[in-house]
């Protein structure tokens, strides 16, 4: 489990990945090539992986967002330190916030 | 995502409106869908002024939206879906259109509610005049073009369709517009737009988005604030806090205000401390209370000091840990991160 800032990267045992999400489409990447696991509207600055891998956009419990770095990888932000991540799958979370009657999301 | 950067630009563009470009982009849009120019091209400083324009125009013919807009995006969006197949379409709009739209979407909403709070204070008193003025005024911004707020729609079909060439010019060069068969109102854009890192309209020092004409929205952390509210925020006590009865307006009276100053002045103790951080509980009258975490970030800032911060947590929490779990949906004895920056 690794925390960059208002996101949440936990490792997944492989044998736990939904089978259609291993072949899933991965999302788009980014112009600078990267993965972008959440983007700043206004700043534009991400939490994005570099390297070879995919990122699946997966409702339900392992949702919303799996990654899979098949050579391991290295999250990066322009404020916060970058972290090694091991060859894997992952589950990404976003931080949210209570506000009554609601839940809203985190961005740093 | 290269589109998506450039529409993304293009929704949150403020600045007067290059009017030739956006008049030749109407001409080249009523040209696609088979109509001749309209003879007239009105301009707005606002989507208020708009809608007052709108209804003050004499014989402008029908609306041609349909024609201009929605019909030439429908066989637009039919023929990219058959040439791409269902899982291309998907692919092209989550990298494009997809990464746009409820960022778009709230905010013209916004708008239109801020256009029918400011008409419908000179409407009529009476319960039934007023609905029915309302009722008029939201079909008239139901006829809108949404110009740059079009972005996320325009963003998936950029570089592949040259029929939606000229609603892609108005977008790129001006604000909301309508269409008629001889008359065309078309908006200027924002003078200033402010917002918070998530895209939600915000601003502590003024309007949040303002027009030329003065037409302006306020707004902190994305909720609707009144004017005078914000004016109040810089002279806040947390005696005119706790006195707060409107729940919201109490909230952002706090994140104005600062959860830590509040908590300083307000003499609150911690409830629960732990290696994740602090757990606060501040009661409230006729509410629930703010429990919030307390947590600092790992990575240093420029200055080597490390940044506090506040989230609020549900008010059943108990432990700092249970809380800094709650953020991220996992429960206190799995919630352990190997490296935290």
């Amino acid at each position: 489990m690794y925390r960059q800032g208002d996101v949440l990267i936990v490792s997944v045992a492989e044998h736990a990945v939904p089978p259609h999400v291993t072949d899933a489409p991965g999302e788009p990447r980014d112009a600078r090539g990267r993965m972008v696991l959440a983007l700043g509207e206004v700043t534009g600055h991400a939490h994005a992986v570099t390297g070879p891998g995919r990122l699946v956009r997966e409702p339900g419990p392992f949702g919303p967002m799996l990654l899979h770095l098949p050579e391991g990888g290295r999250v990066v932000h322009e404020e916060h330190a970058a972290i090694p991540l091991p060859k894997g799958w992952y589950r990404v979370v976003r931080q949210r916030e209570y506000l009554p009657g609601a839940v809203r999301i985190v961005a740093d | 995502m290269r589109y998506a950067d450039k529409w993304r630009a293009i929704a949150a563009a403020t600045g007067p409106a290059d009017r030739a470009a956006a008049e030749e982009g109407v001409r080249l849009a009523y040209g696609a869908a088979g109509l001749p120019a309209p003879d007239r091209i009105i301009w707005a400083d606002s989507p208020l002024a708009g809608v007052n324009a709108v209804r003050a125009l004499e014989a402008p013919g029908r609306s041609v939206r349909d024609d201009v807009r929605t019909r030439p995006w429908a066989d637009e969006r039919r023929r990219v879906h058959d040439e791409l197949g269902p899982g291309g379409w998907t692919a092209l709009w989550t990298g494009t259109g997809a990464l746009l739209w409820d960022g778009t979407r709230a905010l013209a909403e916004r708008i239109r509610t801020g256009v029918v709070d400011a008409l419908l204070e000179k409407a009529p008193d009476d319960a039934a005049g007023r609905a029915g003025e309302e009722s008029r005024i939201r079909g008239v911004l139901l006829d809108a073009v949404l110009g740059q707020h079009d972005a996320a729609w325009l963003a998936a079909f950029d570089g592949r369709s040259d029929r939606l060439t000229g609603l892609a010019r108005v977008a790129e060069h001006a604000g909301w517009w309508w269409p008629f068969e001889k008359a065309v109102v078309i908006c200027e854009r924002p003078l200033r737009l402010h917002r918070d890192e998530a895209g939600r309209l915000d601003n502590g020092d003024g309007p949040a988005l303002v027009f030329p004409d003065g037409f302006a929205l306020y707004a902190w952390r994305g909720m609707p604030v009144p004017a005078e509210f914000l004016r109040e925020l810089t002279a806040l006590t947390p005696e005119r806090i706790r006195d707060e009865e409107n729940a919201e307006l109490r909230r952002v009276m706090l994140e104005y205000y600062g959860y830590d100053r509040y908590l300083a002045e307000s003499g609150a103790q911690p409830v629960h401390r732990d290696e994740t951080g602090i757990l606060w509980r501040i009661a409230l009258a006729d509410d629930e209370d703010v429990v919030m975490v307390e947590v600092v970030n790992s990575t240093p800032e420029p200055d080597g000091s490390h940044r506090t911060y506040w989230l609020r947590v549900p008010p059943t929490t108990r432990t700092a840990r249970e809380g800094v779990a709650w953020t991220f949906g996992m429960h206190a004895d799995v919630y352990e991160p190997a490296v935290q920056t």
